[in-house]
């Protein structure tokens, strides 16, 4: 296939807006091929869309759907002779998924957190996920076999149960979630900064966060660890976000990476003592990223209008429900995790959203290199996904944003530094957040570029980047970026104009990292008693089966190149 | 006004969704138009006419100038005059679930009985039903925080329960008893039930619930003073007060 004459941003590759032709072959970018042909004249092409931190699939999003009937009879669109039917905004069905993120361009998606409890559940879930890519990170914060390595200092063995746990989950990466906050929830309560000891585990939250970078780099994992901070949505929480990443500053990458990508750091870049001096700290965290080269973020971005918000953040939840008066799972996993779902609905009226929305467009604009903020909503606490074509409008004109702010609260600027902001992303910009960025942060060689080798995921757009000002004419943007005109998968087009042309399953990505033997062997006995002890499932019976991956990659890393051995 | 007569061909085993059987949909269309709007039978798509007879004025007016007669059994038609903004709809049987859906004006009326989730939703207008309604009237689909939020519903014959659940305006008169839990999770509506009831109000936070004949309160309501309404005796309640409720829930007085 060769697609003629696009003006191609592929930021990996050094090109930014120039006019050249595209050739692939058997699915992967080359440097000369014959074929069809795909007429691209003066319309924008990038790489597919790559999504790094999503809540797709799992029982938490499945506990949203039970838990919001209300929610699955929005955006209903009956089967066709290509497509399943279609539900659901806020928590849409499997098979929406998918067709939603290839009609925007998007080819990968990652879902953010899942306990290896529930592992098996989430890739069910990806699984019947139609066309994108995906990989599922794997929940490791509020572990009782990660805090009982920790307390006991055993590096080689904390590392040794990461490889297995990733191994068990089928998982990507390290993601962590309010460290020790989860398994407070156990007992009522929640750690209240990173010094704040877990109850019957003699650790803190530092510990646990700094032992898992050291043995996500032990482990040479393409990712870093993923982490959602302590305190998180809390007004004054920024303190908490610098004295966190600050824990990590000596940490050596073992590849060319950051060390720790922060989860949608706009819930913890807030400032005040409570809800009434709610206000922006986006400039200071800002600060932190353009003088420290150690973290990445996304951005979490919030918009107005209905979200469901669901995270292994228990405690965060409770506070949620009580804040609202809206339904509320509180759901505890065993071993693993704690964690919780409340829909909400987001006003512009109400000052507090308002200030949340404006940080999170202050932090992706504050930041001055594209390569540290990723374009997310953190679907769908933020918003669904589907709105992300919002949120590059809203980076890319000031008029907009202008505005949109001036139909919120008139405290809103006191409260936030947006509105004096004069910066407007360019689509180079907008390719490094939404396609080149992720993909290097996940660490995934093969996507989010279009260099010779690379996974012929493509997305043209119709629009003309020479011809059309994004400042003043936000509208066409939005538009044309809400549908693409040709999402090319692998080398197939998936959807052409908006109508999803065929369903090729998505690949799914896990890591497999190598430890020694002898370490494994000094791990196993801890995980034989904790099963016959308090797992309610057999070990035997707990690691996710290939069956489940039919369309598995598997990514080698870890501390040597033997195989690690089958768990008996 | 502009008139259109609406009737089945034949008894419908397998039920019928025909959301555009409403005058807003009607008004812009001739007669031959009318008869191709869509209508689905369990899974499979048709139009109005392969099941329905279309007769009537055959030039376009206004919404607020149709008069939509449904003659014969509509017992098995879901979702008559969903979200209708105004003119009228009369059925002179019965109608199916989800009459009367979303409407913010107009009247439906419906001359035999109303089938479950009559008026859900309801933005505004006027339902009257003359004989009795199923479950549901006026109230919040599955999920749904808010049930009907203006309007009038009237039925006068009984109601089946969950009558107006997640209440948040509007009103609802029947005469006749009423199913169990009228008026659950109340947010400021008002329910008038002439006859008797089982738990009225549980969840209320705001609204009035009118109980003329006998009910059974919840414990969780606290106990006012006897308050006359239209020169009969009524015991007040306040409650709920297992949600810090204000609404007011008024009990008849037996006469001995």
């Amino acid at each position: 296939m060769i697609i003629r004459g696009g003006i191609v941003y592929d930021p990996s590759n050094g090109i930014f807006g120039e006019e050249m032709d595209l050739f692939i072959d058997r699915g992967k970018m080359v440097e000369e091929a014959r074929g069809e042909e795909i007429d691209a004249s003066g319309l924008l092409v990038m790489p597919g869309g790559v999504d790094a931190h999503a809540h797709i699939a799992g029982k938490k999003v499945n506990t949203g759907r039970i838990m919001r009937p209300d929610d699955s009879r929005l955006g209903t669109e009956p089967r066709n002779g290509v497509c399943r039917p279609s539900t659901g905004y806020t928590v849409p069905n499997c098979y929406a998924m998918g067709y939603r993120y290839a009609r925007m361009g998007y080819t990968t998606a990652f879902e953010a957190a899942t306990p290896i409890l529930e592992a098996r559940h989430t890739h069910e879930e990806l699984q019947e996920i139609p066309i994108i890519d995906k990989g599922a990170l794997t929940l490791f914060g509020n572990n009782w076999q990660v805090m009982e390595c920790v307390r006991d200092k055993d590096l080689s063995k904390l590392a040794a149960y990461v490889a297995w746990g990733l191994r068990s989950a089928r998982g990507y990466g390290v993601k962590i979630v309010n460290p020790g906050g989860g398994e407070s929830w156990g007992f009522g309560t929640n750690v209240k900064s990173v010094n704040d000891p877990v109850p019957n585990f003699d650790v803190t939250p530092a510990e646990i966060i700094r032992g898992l970078a050291q043995a996500n780099e032990l482990l040479h994992l393409p990712h870093s660890i993923h982490l959602h901070f302590n305190n998180l949505g809390k007004p004054g929480n920024y303190t908490t976000a610098i004295e966190t990443l600050d824990l990590l500053k000596d940490i050596k990458p073992s590849r060319m990476r950051q060390v720790v990508h922060v989860a949608h750091m706009q819930f913890s870049a807030y400032g005040g003592t409570g809800w009434r001096d709610f206000e922006s700290k986006a400039p200071v965290i800002a600060d932190y990223f353009n003088s420290h080269n150690h973290a990445t973020m996304d951005m979490g971005q919030l918009l107005f209008g209905s979200a469901t918000t669901m995270t292994a953040d228990a405690p965060l939840e409770y506070g949620n429900a009580r804040l609202t008066h809206n339904k509320w799972s509180n759901h505890d996993i065993e071993l693993e995790e704690s964690s919780g779902v409340v829909p909400m609905i987001y006003s512009r009226k109400m000052l507090v959203n308002a200030v949340q929305w404006a940080v999170g467009l202050e932090l992706a604009l504050l930041v001055d290199d594209p390569w540290k903020v990723l374009m997310t909503t953190d679907h769908p606490n933020g918003s669904p996904f589907v709105n992300y074509p919002e949120v590059v409008t809203l980076l890319m004109s000031k008029p907009k944003r202008d505005a949109e702010m001036a139909s919120m609260h008139e405290q809103l600027q006191k409260r936030t530094g947006l509105g004096e902001i004069q910066r407007e992303l360019d689509w180079a910009d907008i390719a490094i957040m939404t396609r080149a960025a992720p993909a290097r942060i996940l660490g995934l060689p093969d996507k989010g570029h279009l260099g010779p080798g690379a996974d012929a995921d493509i997305t043209i757009y119709n629009l003309k980047p020479e011809e059309l000002d994004t400042s003043q004419d936000h509208s066409l943007v939005k538009k044309a970026i809400s549908t693409a005109m040709y999402t090319i998968k692998g080398g197939v087009v998936v959807s052409k104009d908006g109508k999803i042309l065929c369903t090729p399953p998505g690949r799914a990505f896990w890591v497999d990292a190598a430890v020694p033997q002898a370490d494994t062997d000094r791990l196993m006995p801890d995980l034989q008693e904790k099963f016959a002890k308090y797992y309610s499932i057999q070990l035997s019976n707990y690691a996710v089966q290939d069956a489940y991956l039919p369309h598995a990659n598997v990514i080698r890393a870890g501390l040597s190149i033997e195989p690690l051995q089958e768990v008996a | 006004m502009r008139s259109i007569v609406i009737a089945p061909r034949n008894v419908f085993c397998i039920s019928v969704e025909a959301e555009n059987i409403s005058p807003d949909r009607f008004a812009p269309l001739k007669i031959e138009e009318i008869k191709k709007l869509i209508v689905w039978q369990g899974n499979r798509q048709k139009i109005l006419s392969d099941l329905f007879t279309v007769d009537g004025e055959d030039s376009p007016s206004k919404a607020e100038d149709m008069a939509i007669r449904l003659s014969g059994d509509f017992s098995n038609v879901k979702r008559i005059g969903e979200g209708m903004t105004s003119g009228a709809i009369e059925v002179q049987g019965s109608a199916g679930m989800h009459a009367g859906n979303h409407m913010s004006g107009g009247i439906l009326s419906i001359a035999g009985n109303a089938d479950d989730w009559l008026a859900r939703e309801m933005l505004g207008g006027r339902v009257v039903v003359m004989g009795d309604a199923g479950n549901y009237v006026g109230a919040g689909y599955r999920g749904e925080k808010c049930g009907m939020r203006g309007g009038e519903i009237e039925v006068r014959g009984n109601a089946g329960a969950y009558l107006g659940e997640h209440l948040c305006g509007g009103s609802i008169r029947v005469g006749g008893n009423a199913g169990d839990f009228p008026g659950a999770a109340n947010q400021g509506g008002t329910i008038f039930i002439g006859g008797s009831t089982y738990l009225p109000g549980a969840e209320m936070s705001k609204g009035t619930i009118n109980v003329r004949g006998e009910t059974k309160v919840l414990p969780s309501f606290q106990k006012m003073e006897i308050a006359q309404i239209d020169g009969t005796d009524y015991q007040k309640y306040l409650g709920d007060l297992l949600e810090n409720g204000k609404g007011e829930l008024f009990v008849g007085v037996a006469v001995p």
